[in-house]
């Protein structure tokens, strides 16, 4: 059904994502890399004639392991003392 | 097909062990984590691959269902992962309110 | 001499297990593809419709043949939120007011109600297309997600109370394990489906496959308050962040 270049054009992707991952400077890039890697992941396994699991994949992946991780990233910033008109901020 | 799927997952094991042992920031760490249990699922539910299978829904479209076995640990695993993601996550907040930086390198509070 | 040092020399026998780890993996685990299945899976499939009633064979798997499996997670997920609920209590710990603008607050209104339907067609069809308990909980979960990002975690308290939350996860834990002992005291077995007497009706329908169903909507409950709660608690702005490393750390 799906031609053989595809499929392997689709793994090169599945694994320059995840080094994307593993190697980006800014942890900003790193966590949009980490949700790309999940929705290919996703793929695979629809191609993998398993739909349950994509669909976990899908949905686990991209509406909590990124936004947890967004949380924690803008948690752990230092932030630059402001004057005091400000109001209190907001941690995202 | 199957042959792929296995290369690939060893490759994005090996992928996340490496970052896991070289890298300092802690958020590197946990990705690390997030890719090593998504190259272990992507090799269990190529285990359960049968060619020219159809999915295991009835009625069947095909004659030949893949295995639904391994589909199942899978769903089971990929909750789980993203659960201890998040407790690790916790953890890394509460270590920069109590240390003030998230490098490995500086977090010895338990070396002599 | 720490381990994530940056001189090549140091970082070579790394290198080299992580390899000979993957060379290893790839002799050994790689088996060649059997063409059938084997016989565990192959009475699975074929047996799915006449005992258990339901079309979708891997949430038969998990909800009727496998069924402690699921409490098992459940039970995971349910100690991961305690955890990390505990770490950000206190009353140094504040939630935030401040939102997104008055565009995306209106479009999110909209959003609303279809992602919610979305995600109760998914929980209650569990046993016919491909979904479940597990997949509708974190889709509602998500809703209360989008609520925290657009309008403040303050408001999304106030709408929708952590203490509800709490009390909707540990009913619908407890309404699991009460329909797995209602199977014990039918004579059939912990979490048992239609040897216990529970009605089976025709495979395709809505009403059929026994508890699977319940099952659904009470995992779905579960993990939709749990995650919710999670990262309502992960939110929360540190008040006065006056702690510093501890002494000891720089003496090294």
């Amino acid at each position: 059904m799906m031609s053989l270049p595809f499929l392997i054009f689709l793994h090169l992707f599945l694994v320059l994502a995840a080094l994307a991952a593993s190697e980006a400077r800014d942890m900003l890039s790193a966590v949009i890399a980490l949700s790309v890697f999940g929705i290919l992941l996703a793929i695979v396994f629809a191609l993998l004639q398993a739909p349950d699991v994509a669909l976990t994949q899908a949905v686990v992946n991209s509406g909590l392991v990124t936004s947890l991780f967004l949380v924690a990233y803008s948690q752990t910033r230092k932030r630059p003392p402001r004057g005091p008109s400000r109001k209190d901020e907001d941690s995202l | 097909m199957i042959l792929l799927s296995y290369g690939t997952a060893i490759v994005l094991f090996v992928i996340g062990l490496c970052t896991l042992l070289f890298r300092r920031n802690l958020f590197k760490i946990v990705i690390a984590l997030s890719l090593m249990e998504g190259g272990v699922l992507l090799l269990i539910t190529s285990m359960g691959y049968i060619p020219g299978g159809v999915p295991p829904l009835l009625p069947l479209l095909g004659e030949q269902a893949v295995n639904p076995l391994p589909q199942s640990f899978t769903l089971t695993a990929i909750v789980i992962g993203a659960s201890d993601i998040a407790l690790a996550l916790a953890y890394i907040i509460k270590i920069y309110h109590h240390y003030g930086t998230v490098d490995v390198d500086k977090i010895r509070g338990l070396r002599g | 001499m720490t381990f994530t040092s940056s001189r090549l020399i140091h970082r070579i026998p790394a290198l080299l297990l992580s390899l000979g780890i993957g060379f290893f993996l790839w002799r050994g685990l790689v088996l060649p593809s059997f063409p059938h299945l084997g016989s565990t899976a192959a009475h699975y499939v074929t047996h799915t419709a006449s005992e258990t009633g339901a079309s979708n064979v891997v949430a038969a798997i998990l909800f009727d043949y496998r069924a402690f499996d699921s409490l098992g997670e459940a039970t995971v997920i349910y100690t991961t939120v305690c955890g990390v609920a505990l770490l950000f209590a206190g009353r140094r710990y504040r939630s935030s007011r401040r939102g997104l603008s008055f565009v995306v607050k209106r479009g999110m209104a909209l959003m609303v109600p279809f992602i919610l339907l979305y995600a109760s067609t998914i929980v209650l069809m569990g046993h016919l297309t491909p979904g479940g308990g597990f997949q509708g909980g974190v889709i509602l979960a998500t809703i209360t997600v989008l609520f925290c990002i657009v309008y403040g975690s303050r408001f999304e308290a106030a709408q929708i109370n952590p203490n509800k939350k709490e009390m909707a996860e540990s009913f619908a834990g407890l309404f699991f394990v009460g329909l797995g002992l209602v199977g014990l005291l039918g004579g059939a077995g912990f979490l048992a489906n239609l040897r216990a007497g529970f009605p089976g009706g025709t495979p395709g329908e809505l009403l059929s496959a026994g508890t699977i169903p319940f099952l659904n909507i009470a995992v779905g409950l579960k993990v939709g308050a749990s995650l919710s709660t999670l990262f309502y608690s992960m939110i929360k702005i540190l008040e006065a962040p006056s702690e510093g490393p501890p002494p000891e750390v720089f003496s090294s």
